[in-house]
């Protein structure tokens, strides 16, 4: 496959079997979703608040899924540039949540590296990819001297820099995986699997089990913990087997070490970020998505995932081996 | 020492159609970005199709907080009176618009927010609370504020009586109030017209008043009303000739 194919071309989007059995999987779920919510609340099972929450939540995948698809089935361009704009929108949500906002020459300087990421990533430029978080972190350093405000320098400058880490260098990483030619089975894979996580606590609710870390998140249970670990693994060994086909990753014992990562990740992910809303005193990072909050509240869970992930796939198997390098910025 | 404190944005949560409106709306970079483009295109224009002229430019005060006061007989009357300012101060100006006109459209309520950067005033229902959080705002944070005490454009290019709420907002503080007289803006968009016409604008800036020793109550209101009127009008004349600036 040619760079401007996996780049631009959607004529391959169904090739591989995970992709289009993720994507019917989800298309059924979508479509089955308001008769099973309506069955639930005929028979009983649900009150009829939660009947109405689960309606938003469902009105609001009807716009999501197709956000989250259409970039990643169009071709790896549109995926890298998808992912650029969630870390863009993250960092604003963040960055308004902190009051870090207000800093505009640190906000400019991280919104300068995660697009210089974006672009390395498009690139297929790794090792610029790496050296830009140095290097934004020296500049997010320097800008703020320009102030000449030593007061607060240390708490502006670990803001900012804990800021870009987790949303540039963080997010770039699920973006820098489109830059294998199987790129789409492997971030449906992430993307479904994390979710499976967030699933299994929504539908087991507070209720079961003694919470995990009761002041940074109530809801979360060790039996909401223990059974998304279960299910996530599950779901990472079955799609994982065609995804890695071929590879050292294939076998069930790797496959069992990254399902129990990607779901520990997605768990902390969920932690992180529900000890930054306590730090902070909100409820919610935004009001971006109907049901469900900011774009914060959503992907949260991705964010540790996906240096997770690639790393783990690049140590065993390389991310993108035999694809053109420095596709745009090399002059042969 | 520290002091850096945990401040969320003072709209984080409201829709963004319900953050235009809010009187604690705060600026992030692309509403920074905008204000900077929109006020130097407002720049150029005024200087090349108004030739905008600004005497007492020495008057202003170099950081916020402070008030601008003048006569409103324009739309033009906000543009024209930001214009003087510093780029550097663009996100800090809050010019307070009529809410019924500004803010009720999604369009147009979002051009406000995003280019004029302005704050709503709702004329049938500004109580109390809405002006002391404008105080609260214009104080702590601290901002300037752009205001037109007559409370609604004039019809006929003629001062019309300025109102006491203005007081409410000023009386017992520090902040310095300078007044300012604009000239031309009446002739340059009136009220019926939709598109200004080209016709020289002058603003005549005053020296800043404070009302620190007013007190803050009905009659101290009004003091600064009637005070800030005198002002405005005062520079309506011409210092020289004492003939009438405005004619």
């Amino acid at each position: 496959m040619s760079a401007s194919e996996r780049l631009f071309s959607p004529m391959r989007a169904f090739e591989h079997p995970v992709t289009y059995t993720v994507t019917i999987a989800v298309a059924a779920s979508l479509v089955l979703a308001p008769l099973v919510i309506q069955g639930l609340a005929k028979v009983g099972r649900i009150t009829d608040a939660r009947r109405r929450q689960l309606w938003v939540r469902w009105q609001t995948w009807m716009v999501m899924a197709p956000l989250v698809f259409a970039p990643i089935l169009l071709g790896a361009a549109w995926t890298i540039a998808g992912i650029g704009l969630l870390s863009l929108l993250c960092y604003r949500e963040y960055a308004r949540a902190t009051g870090l906002f207000r800093e505009k020459a640190i906000s400019l300087t991280i919104v300068l590296g995660i697009t210089l990421i974006t672009f390395a990533t498009l690139d297929n430029w790794y090792r610029l990819f790496m050296a830009l978080t140095p290097l934004t972190i020296v500049l997010i350093l320097t800008v703020a001297l320009l102030a000449d405000r030593p007061q607060g320098y240390i708490q502006r400058t670990a803001l900012g820099v804990l800021g870009f880490v987790l949303f540039g260098h963080g997010l770039g990483h699920l973006g820098h995986l489109a830059n294998d030619p199987n790129y789409r089975p492997l971030i449906l894979m992430v993307l479904v699997s994390s979710e499976m996580n967030n699933i299994v606590g929504y539908v087991l609710g507070k209720r079961t089990g003694l919470p995990l870390l009761p002041q940074t998140n109530p809801g979360k249970t060790v039996t909401n913990v223990i059974s998304g670990l279960i299910l996530t693994t599950g779901l990472v060994m079955i799609l994982g087997q065609s995804v890695f086909r071929g590879t050292v990753l294939e076998s069930w014992q790797h496959l069992l070490v990254l399902g129990v990562l990607i779901s520990v990740g997605g768990q902390l992910g969920d932690l992180m970020f529900s000890s930054i809303k306590r730090d902070l005193g909100i409820k919610d990072f935004d009001v971006t998505i109907p049901g469900h909050g900011g774009l914060l509240d959503r992907f949260d869970s991705i964010v540790p995932i996906s240096a997770i992930v690639f790393h783990y796939v690049n140590y065993f198997v390389g991310v993108g081996v035999g694809e053109s390098v420095r596709i745009w910025t090399s002059r042969g | 020492m520290d002091d850096w404190k945990y401040k969320p944005a003072g709209d984080l949560g409201l829709p963004h159609h319900e953050a235009f409106k809010s009187l604690k709306r705060e600026n992030g970079l692309i509403a920074t970005a905008l204000h900077w483009i929109w006020w130097s295109f407002v720049r150029a224009y005024l200087n090349l199709w108004h030739s905008l002229k600004v005497e007492g430019r020495e008057n202003l005060p170099n950081d916020p907080p402070f008030v601008l006061v003048a006569n409103h007989c324009s739309h033009l009357d906000a543009l024209v009176l930001s214009a003087p300012l510093d780029l550097r101060l663009r996100d800090q100006i809050f010019p307070i618009a009529a809410g019924d006109v500004f803010f009720t459209n999604p369009a147009i309520s979002a051009f406000a927010a995003m280019m004029l950067n302005a704050l709503p005033m709702w004329r049938k229902r500004c109580g109390p609370h809405a002006l002391a959080e404008l105080k609260q705002r214009l104080i702590e944070e601290p901002c300037c504020y752009i205001l037109f005490p007559e409370g609604q454009r004039s019809r006929t290019g003629e001062m019309l009586p300025f109102k006491a709420g203005l007081g409410m907002m000023l009386a017992g503080t520090s902040v310095p109030v300078i007044p300012c007289y604009l000239k031309g803006c009446f002739e340059a968009l009136r009220p019926e017209t939709r598109w200004p016409v080209r016709h020289s604008i002058q603003i005549r800036i005053g020296k800043p008043i404070t009302f620190e020793s007013v007190p803050n109550t009905r009659s101290g209101w009004e003091q600064v009303a009637t005070d800030l009127q005198a002002a405005v009008k005062g520079l309506g004349y011409d210092r020289v000739t004492s003939a009438n600036w405005q004619t």
